[in-house]
C-alpha cells in the first residue's frame, strides 16, 4: 500500500517474481483488499503517509481484526523519525525499512518475513496436528480404504471427500436450525468422517456389475444391493474397536444410506426417523454428489438440476427437514465443492474447522448451558415478578444478602441488592428487631420437609406502620445435617384488607356509641382472662345510672346519649390498663377487674370518679361488685351475684355500691332481659 | 546520452542508485516512469488551491520516489518543502522552496527527457 504508483511499481519489480502483488493506492483501498483477500495475503508493504487513511490508519485496522496476528506488515516510509518507527513496532508491524531502500535487503527482509511466518504457521500446525493425531490419522486411513473402494468403482475419487463435505455441512446446518437431533460438534466431525466409509462394502460386489455402463438387471441390482448390509456386516465382524462410537456410526452408515424415509429403501426398509440421522444425511450427500458427477453410466448434472431433482423426489424420500437444509445451504455447496481447492487445502480448511468447533465446544460446555438455563429462568422469574406486583425477595446467610424483585425494591425503597442487610440502616427501619427475629426463628424452625411459612409483620413504610403477610419458603442444604442458608418468600402488604377486618372486629365487638366493648364480647374477654390468671381473684362490676330514664324524658334522647358517652369517657379513664370496660345495654355498664388487696378501695376510688355533673344532669349511680373469691369463677354467677348487689343498692336508695354476699342470695335481678346482651340465664 | 550522464545532469550518484536496485534496466525503467508521475502536477494544484495538507503528500512522495531512485538534489529540496509544509502551514520558507523543488524537478525532468531521446524514444 503506497500512494505513489511509483513506488509501488518499484517494488513490485522487486518482488513479483516470486510472489503474486496486489497493489492498493491508499489506506482504505488496502484494508478493503485485507478484507476480500484475508489470509491469502501473505504479506503486506505498508506506506505511511498516504491519502484516505494513513498507514497508522491500516494498522489499526487490522489490530482490531485481529488480521495482525496472521499477515506480517512491513513499513517502508520515508518517515524516518524514531517515533514514527516506534510507534509503528507498538502497532504490530514486523520489520521497519525507511527510504531509500536497497532492492536486495527488501527482497529479503520479505522473504525471511514470510518464512518465518510461515514456519510460525507450520509450528501451530503442529501442535494442532499432534492434538488431533488420532483424529487425523485415522481419517487418513479412512480416506485410503474408501479410495480403494472407489478404485474398483472407478469414481473420480473425490466422491468420498465431497460426501463428507456435504454431510458436515448438512449436519452443521441441521443443528443450527432444530434440537430435535442432540449432535455435539464432536458428533459432527464423527458422522463427516464416518461418512468416508458409506461405500465400502461395494467391495464385495462384482467389478463387472459395479462398472456396468447400463441399467442393471433386476438380479444385477438386487447384487448391488447388497453392498450396504455387507459394509455393515464388515464392520460389525471387525475384531477389535467393535465399540467405538465412530464404528458404530459408520455401521449406522453403512447399513442404512440406502433407506428411504417414506420406508421403500433398502436393506430394512425403515421409516422416517427409525433411520438414524447420520444415514439419513450420508444418503442425502450421496445423492446429490452421485448427481452432479459423472458416472460411468450417466452424465454429470449441474448443481441446480441436481438440487431440484432431489427437493422434487425424484431421487428417493428424503426428511422434510434436511430437504430444508440442503434448500438452505445449496447455495454455499458448490464453493465448499470447488475441486480447484485441492483436497490438501480442503484439509487444512477441515482441520481450522475442527479447531474452532473444538473452541467452541470448549466454551460451551455444561456450565455455560446451565448458564443460559439461568438466565432464562432469571428472565421467567423477573417477568412474572413484575406482573403479580409483589414484593419477592431472597435472602442468603452466606453472603449476607438480600435480592428483590425490582417491583418490591421500588415499593419498599430499598436497593434490589442489599449486602450485609442486618447493617443496612434502611433494612433495619423497615423491620424493626422484633420482627426480624420473629422472621428469621419461624423461618429456622422449619424443617427441610416442611420449610414453608407464613408471617405477620408490620413494616415501616415510608413512615407508616403497615401489615405485611410474609410467605417464605426457608432454604437448607442437601447435605447432613441440613443447614438453613436463607429463605425465598414474598411479602404480601395486607394493611388494608387487615384494617378492613380489624374494623369489622372492632364493629362486632363494640358499642357504636361508647365505643366501650360490648356486653358479648366483654364476656368472652373476662372468660379468657379467668382462664389465663385463673388464681387471681378478679371483681366484676355492673352499675347504671340512677334516674337516667326522666333525663331522657325530660331532657331529650340525643342529651342521654351524651350523658352515656361522658360517662363511659369517665370509666375509661377511672379504670386500669388491664381492666375490662363494656356497655351492657341501656345505661348499664360493666368493669372487671384483677385485684390483690383492698378491692373495696378500688371500687370506692371509681365509684367516686364516676360521679359528677354532666351539663347541669347529676350524675349518680348505683353499683353492685360480685367478687371470684366469695362467688366463684363461673361467669354468669359472678354476673347474676353482681346484678342482685345492684338490686340490692337501688332498693335501698341509689348512689352507692355494694358487694354481693349470701344476704342476696334471693334478690331479683337489676337488669333488664332486653337490655342484657349476655347470655344469661 | 548515458543514464550515468543522466543523473550527473540532475545533480544526483547514479553509482548509488545502481547499487541499490541492482540493475541498469530497473533504473532506467523507473527513471523513465518518473517523467510521468503526477505527483508534481498533484503538488502545483494543491499550492494553488492553497490545500496545504495534500501539498504535503505530494511533497513527501515526490521526496519518497526520489529517495528510491537516489535523485538527491530533487529529493533534498522536496524534503525541505515536505517538512516545511508538515503540519499544513504556509510560510515564506515554503514559498522559497516551493521555487527550488520547481527549478529542480525541471532541471531532472528536462535532463530525463534528454536522455529519452537520446534513447530514441
Amino acid at each position: 500500500m503506497d500512494d505513489s504508483e511509483l513506488n509501488r511499481a518499484i517494488l513490485a519489480d522487486m518482488l513479483d517474481e516470486e510472489y503474486e502483488i496486489i497493489e492498493a493506492e491508499n489506506g482504505l483501498e488496502g484494508v478493503a483488499v485485507l478484507q476480500l483477500q484475508g489470509m491469502d495475503i501473505a504479506l503486506v508493504l505498508l506506506d505511511i503517509v498516504m491519502p484516505e487513511m494513513d498507514g497508522f490508519g491500516v494498522l489499526g485496522v487490522m489490530r482490531q481484526n485481529n488480521w495482525i496476528e496472521d499477515i506480517p506488515v512491513i513499513m517502508i516510509s520515508a518517515e524516518s523519525g524514531s517515533s514514527h518507527i516506534e510507534r509503528a513496532y507498538d502497532l504490530g508491524v514486523t520489520d521497519f525499512i525507511s527510504r531509500p531502500f536497497d532492492a536486495l535487503i527488501v527482497h529479503r527482509r520479505v522473504v525471511n518475513t514470510i518464512l518465518l511466518y510461515a514456519k510460525q504457521k507450520r509450528l501451530a500446525g503442529m501442535v494442532a496436528d499432534q492434538i488431533y493425531e488420532n483424529e487425523q490419522r485415522s481419517s487418513l486411513l479412512i480416506d485410503i480404504l474408501s479410495h480403494i473402494v472407489e478404485f474398483r468403482n472407478g469414481e473420480s475419487g473425490l466422491h468420498v471427500l465431497n460426501v463428507r463435505t456435504l454431510t458436515e455441512l448438512l449436519l452443521k446446518h441441521l443443528v443450527q436450525k432444530t434440537d430435535r437431533y442432540p449432535l455435539s460438534p464432536a458428533d459432527i466431525a464423527m458422522i463427516s468422517t464416518a461418512s468416508a466409509l458409506h461405500d465400502i462394502g461395494k467391495i464385495s460386489i462384482d467389478e463387472k456389475i459395479l462398472n456396468k455402463p447400463g441399467r442393471f438387471t433386476d438380479e444385477e441390482f438386487a447384487i448391488m444391493k447388497t453392498h450396504s448390509m455387507a459394509g455393515a456386516e464388515m464392520l460389525q465382524n471387525l475384531p477389535i474397536h467393535q465399540n467405538d462410537p465412530l464404528v458404530k456410526v459408520a455401521y449406522d452408515i453403512c447399513r442404512w444410506h440406502h433407506e428411504r424415509y417414506d420406508g421403500r429403501g433398502y436393506p430394512d426398509g425403515l421409516v422416517g426417523d427409525e433411520i438414524p440421522i447420520a444415514a439419513q444425511i450420508v444418503a442425502l450427500a450421496d445423492v446429490y454428489d452421485a448427481l452432479t458427477s459423472k458416472r460411468c453410466y450417466k452424465a454429470a448434472y449441474d448443481h441446480e438440476t441436481a438440487v431440484n431433482m432431489i427437493l422434487e423426489g425424484k431421487c428417493g424420500a428424503f426428511n422434510p427437514l434436511l430437504l430444508e437444509c440442503l434448500t438452505e445451504t445449496a447455495p454455499t455447496i458448490p464453493a465448499q465443492l470447488d475441486e480447484s481447492v485441492n483436497p490438501a487445502q480442503r484439509d487444512q480448511r477441515e482441520m481450522k474447522n475442527m479447531m474452532m468447533e473444538i473452541r467452541r465446544h470448549e466454551e460451551l460446555t455444561a456450565s455455560e448451558r446451565t448458564l443460559q438455563l439461568l438466565e432464562h429462568e432469571r428472565m421467567k422469574y423477573s417477568f412474572f415478578a413484575a406482573m403479580t406486583q409483589e414484593i419477592q425477595f431472597e435472602f442468603t446467610l452466606s453472603p449476607p444478602m438480600v435480592t428483590l424483585s425490582a417491583f418490591g425494591a421500588e415499593k419498599l425503597g430499598l436497593d434490589e441488592i442489599i449486602m450485609d442487610p442486618l447493617q443496612n440502616e434502611k433494612v433495619c427501619g423497615l423491620m424493626d428487631e422484633m420482627e426480624r427475629k420473629g422472621l428469621s426463628d419461624s423461618l429456622r424452625s422449619t424443617t427441610p420437609e416442611h420449610p414453608v411459612i407464613t408471617y405477620d409483620c408490620r413494616l415501616n413504610l415510608r413512615g407508616e406502620r403497615r401489615w405485611f403477610q410474609i410467605t417464605a419458603r426457608a432454604v437448607w442444604s442437601a447435605d447432613e445435617p441440613p443447614r438453613y442458608t436463607g429463605a425465598i418468600g414474598k411479602a404480601i402488604d395486607t394493611h388494608e384488607s387487615r384494617m378492613r377486618l380489624d374494623a369489622l372486629e372492632r364493629m362486632a365487638s363494640h358499642d357504636s356509641l361508647t365505643g366501650l366493648l360490648n356486653h358479648a364480647y366483654a364476656k368472652k374477654r373476662i372468660l379468657e382472662r379467668m382462664e389465663l390468671r385463673s388464681a387471681s381473684n378478679f371483681a366484676l362490676v355492673i352499675f347504671d345510672l340512677d334516674h337516667f330514664k326522666s333525663a331522657n324524658d325530660n331532657l331529650g334522647h340525643a342529651f342521654g346519649d351524651h350523658v352515656l358517652m361522658y360517662v363511659a369517657e369517665k370509666l375509661r379513664q377511672s379504670i386500669r390498663g388491664g381492666d375490662i370496660a363494656a356497655r351492657v345495654g341501656g345505661d348499664e355498664f360493666l368493669i372487671f377487674l384483677e385485684y390483690k388487696e383492698d378491692v373495696d378501695i378500688v371500687i370506692d376510688r371509681i365509684f367516686q370518679s364516676l360521679c359528677g355533673v354532666y351539663e347541669g344532669f347529676a350524675i349518680s349511680i348505683s353499683m353492685g361488685v360480685a367478687r371470684t373469691d366469695v362467688v366463684g369463677s363461673n361467669y354468669d354467677d359472678l354476673f347474676h351475684a353482681a346484678d342482685q348487689a345492684l338490686y340490692t343498692v337501688k332498693r335501698s336508695g341509689r348512689g352507692r355500691f355494694r358487694f354481693y354476699d349470701k344476704t342476696m342470695h334471693n334478690m331479683l335481678s337489676a337488669i333488664t332481659p332486653i337490655d342484657n346482651g349476655g347470655e344469661q340465664r | 546520452m548515458t543514464l550515468k550522464e543522466c543523473y550527473a545532469a540532475m545533480g544526483s550518484n547514479y553509482d548509488e542508485v545502481l547499487g541499490r536496485m541492482r540493475s541498469e534496466r530497473l533504473v532506467q525503467k523507473f527513471v523513465l516512469k518518473f517523467a510521468d508521475d503526477g505527483s508534481f502536477d498533484l503538488l502545483q494544484k494543491s499550492l494553488a488551491a492553497q490545500n496545504y495538507a495534500e501539498a504535503f503528500r505530494a511533497a513527501h512522495t515526490i521526496k519518497g520516489v526520489c529517495q528510491n531512485l537516489s535523485l538527491s538534489k530533487l529529493g533534498a529540496s522536496s524534503s525541505a518543502l515536505a517538512e516545511a509544509l508538515r503540519g499544513g502551514g504556509w510560510s515564506e520558507e515554503a514559498a522559497a522552496l516551493v521555487e527550488e523543488t520547481t527549478r529542480d524537478y525541471q532541471e531532472t525532468i528536462s535532463a530525463i527527457r534528454a536522455f529519452q531521446e537520446a534513447l530514441g524514444g
